[in-house]
C-alpha cells in the first residue's frame, strides 16, 4: 500500500527515499550509458575525441604559459595536464547537471522517482568522460620521465573529495536552474572563472600571499592543488588542504542536497 | 496531443500478485485538497527577476486545482472521469500516481499504477523508443529483467517495427501514442490510469487499444478512465465522475452523469463529444 499525505516542510523521510534511491541504481547506470551513446562516446572516433579535447586544450594553455612567462619545463606541463584534467570533471558535472532536472520535465511529470536522480546520472557521465583522460596523464607522466613514489596513492581520497563536491555541485545547481533557467547561460563563465582562479595555469606555490588569502573562497583551489603535489610531485598532501577539500566538498554537498530535497516534491508544478 | 508512458509502483511492479478480491478498495482518496503555486513565466529566469525587483510584481500564481475530494476506487470497477478543461483531473491522476504531493487530505494506494499520461513524450526524445522504454520502467523502479521480459510484447503491440531503434524525436504523434500506451497496458498493472491518451492513434490502432482495454477490464483490476470521448466511456465505463473546477460533481452510472455533463455544457449529443478515446 502507498499512503500520500501533504508533506510537512523539510526533508522527506530520508531512509525510505534513500532506499528508493538505491533499488534504481540502475536506471543511473542506464541513463549514463545512454547519455555517452547518444554523444557517441561509445565509438572508437568518440572516445578519441574524448581523449583530444582536453589534449589539445593542454596545448594551447601550455603555449600561453610558455608566451607568457617566457618559459616552461616538463613539470610545468605535467602539472598543467593533471589539474585541468581533474577540473573538467567538476566543470562536465556542472554543464551536465544544470539542465537535468529541466531536460528530465517528462519523465518528471509523469513518473514519481527520487529526483536526485538526474543529477547524479549527470556526475556519473562526468566521471565516465574523466577515466580516458586519466588514463591519458598517466602516459604523459611516464613519457615525461617523472618517478612514481608510493605517497601518488592520496590520489584516490583526493579524488573521492573531488567527486563529492562534484556531486554537491551538480545537485546544487540543477535545483536552482529549476527556479532560474538562465543559471545555464551564466555556466560558462562561472566555470571560466573558476579556471583562471584555480592553479591549473600556474602553481599554487607560485602565488602571492595576498592572492592566496583570496583562494579560501575557491573550493577547487585546495583540492587541485594537492592532486598536483601528489600525481606530479609525487609527494603527500598537505593534511589542511585535504581537509579543506573536505569540508567545502561537505559543505556544498549537505547544503545543496538539503535544498534539493525540501523542494524537489514542487518541481512538477514548477517545471 | 502528445503522450507519455509511465509505469508506477513498486519494484515488482510486473510479477504483482493480481489476487485482489472484486470491491476490494483499490485507491482512496479523502478530503484531497492541491494548490500549488507556479512561476508565471514559462522559463523563469534571474534576469526577469532582478528586473522586476521593487515593483512588487507577482512571478508565481496560486492554482487551488483540487478542493475537498472524497473518491473510492473499487478492484472490478472501470472508471470514467469528466468535465471541462480546468477541472483538476489531470491533477487528481497525478496525485494518485504519487507525482504531486496533496495539500491537504489523504490518498492510499493497494496496489501497482501503470499511468499513461497526456503531456510530452518518453524521456529523451533524442534517444532510441527502445532507450525511451528501458530508462522509463528503470526510473518507475521495474528491473532491466522484467522490462526485458515484457519489451518484445511492447514492440509488437505498438506496431513500430523498426523504428523502435530510431530516435524518438523522428516519431510521428501517432507512433508515440501507439509505443506509450503498448507500455501502459503490457506491464498489467492492478490499477491502470489513462489519461486522454489515445486521440492520435489511427483508426486501427484506436480499435485495437480499446479492445486491449475492454480485455484489461477484469474483477481483479481497476481502471481510470479520463477522456472527453462520451461514447467511448458509456461503452467501457461501469461508473462516471463528474469534476468541475476541483470539486466532484456527480457520480453514478456512466449514462446518468454523462446526460447530466452534456446538459450543463449544453452541447447536447453532438458529435465532437462522442469521438476519440
Amino acid at each position: 500500500m502507498q499512503v500520500y499525505e501533504p508533506f510537512r516542510a523539510g526533508l522527506p523521510p530520508l531512509i525510505r527515499y534513500w532506499k528508493s534511491l538505491w533499488s534504481r541504481r540502475r536506471f543511473i547506470a542506464e541513463y549514463s550509458r545512454s547519455e555517452l551513446r547518444e554523444q557517441h562516446f561509445d565509438s572508437f572516433f568518440g572516445q578519441l575525441w574524448l581523449v583530444l579535447n582536453p589534449l589539445l586544450l593542454s596545448a594551447v594553455y601550455f603555449f600561453l604559459i610558455i608566451i607568457i612567462q617566457g618559459s616552461s619545463d616538463e613539470t610545468r606541463y605535467a602539472h598543467l595536464t593533471a589539474t585541468l584534467f581533474l577540473f573538467y570533471l567538476v566543470a562536465n558535472s556542472l554543464t551536465g547537471g544544470v539542465k537535468s532536472i529541466t531536460a528530465g520535465q517528462r519523465l518528471i511529470l509523469n513518473t514519481a522517482f527520487p529526483r536526485i536522480m538526474l543529477p547524479v546520472s549527470a556526475v556519473v557521465i562526468a566521471i565516465a568522460k574523466f577515466v580516458p583522460t586519466l588514463l591519458v596523464f598517466f602516459i604523459i607522466r611516464t613519457v615525461l620521465g617523472l618517478p612514481f613514489t608510493w605517497e601518488m596513492l592520496w590520489a584516490f581520497p583526493i579524488l573521492l573529495i573531488t567527486i563529492f563536491l562534484a556531486l554537491g555541485l551538480a545537485i546544487t545547481i540543477s535545483c536552482i536552474n529549476v527556479y532560474f533557467r538562465d543559471i545555464s547561460s551564466f555556466l560558462p563563465y562561472m566555470t571560466r572563472t573558476l579556471l583562471y582562479l584555480s592553479p591549473i595555469l600556474y602553481e599554487a606555490s607560485a602565488l602571492k600571499p595576498e592572492l592566496l588569502a583570496i583562494e579560501a573562497f575557491n573550493p577547487l583551489f585546495p583540492i587541485l592543488d594537492s592532486w598536483s603535489r601528489t600525481l606530479v610531485h609525487g609527494q603527500a598532501p598537505q593534511g589542511s588542504s585535504l581537509l579543506a577539500g573536505l569540508a567545502w566538498a561537505a559543505g556544498v554537498f549537505f547544503i545543496g542536497t538539503y535544498f534539493f530535497l525540501s523542494r524537489e516534491r514542487e518541481f512538477a508544478v514548477r517545471l | 496531443m502528445e503522450l507519455i508512458f509511465s509505469y508506477q509502483g513498486s519494484a515488482n511492479l510486473l510479477s504483482a500478485s493480481n489476487s485482489h478480491a472484486t470491491n476490494e478498495i483499490a485507491v482512496s482518496v479523502r478530503g484531497l485538497g492541491l494548490t500549488y503555486k507556479t512561476s508565471i513565466d514559462k522559463r523563469p529566469t534571474l534576469k526577469a527577476r532582478a528586473k522586476s525587483l521593487g515593483r512588487g510584481s507577482k512571478h508565481v500564481r496560486i492554482i487551488q486545482a483540487l478542493d475537498d475530494v472524497n473518491l473510492d476506487v473499487e478492484y472490478g470497477q472501470v472508471l470514467g472521469i469528466i468535465g471541462t478543461n480546468g477541472a483538476g483531473k489531470s491533477s487528481m491522476m497525478r496525485v494518485i500516481a504519487g507525482i504531486i504531493p496533496p495539500t491537504k487530505g489523504r490518498i492510499e494506494v493497494f496496489g501497482s499504477v501503470s499511468t499513461l499520461l497526456a503531456l510530452g513524450v518518453g524521456f529523451n526524445p533524442s534517444m532510441s523508443g527502445r532507450d525511451n522504454v528501458f530508462l522509463g520502467g528503470l526510473a518507475a523502479g521495474m528491473s532491466r529483467e522484467e522490462i526485458e521480459d515484457h519489451f518484445q510484447e511492447i514492440a509488437e503491440f505498438s506496431e513500430l517495427g523498426e523504428a523502435i531503434d530510431a530516435p524518438m524525436r523522428t516519431y510521428s504523434s501517432g507512433m508515440f501514442s501507439r509505443l506509450a500506451f503498448s507500455v501502459a497496458v503490457t506491464v498489467r498493472p492492478d490499477i491502470l490510469i489513462v489519461d486522454e491518451a489515445l486521440s492520435t492513434g489511427d483508426a486501427k490502432f484506436k480499435e485495437k487499444s480499446l479492445n486491449r482495454m475492454k480485455e484489461l477490464r477484469s474483477d481483479d483490476r481497476a481502471l481510470i478512465l479520463v477522456s472527453h470521448a462520451m461514447a467511448t466511456l458509456r461503452e467501457v465505463c461501469n461508473d462516471v465522475v463528474w469534476m468541475h473546477k476541483g470539486k466532484l460533481v456527480q457520480r453514478g452510472k456512466p449514462n446518468e452523469t454523462i446526460s447530466a455533463y452534456q446538459e450543463f455544457l449544453q452541447v447536447g449529443k453532438s458529435a465532437a463529444l462522442d469521438e476519440d478515446v
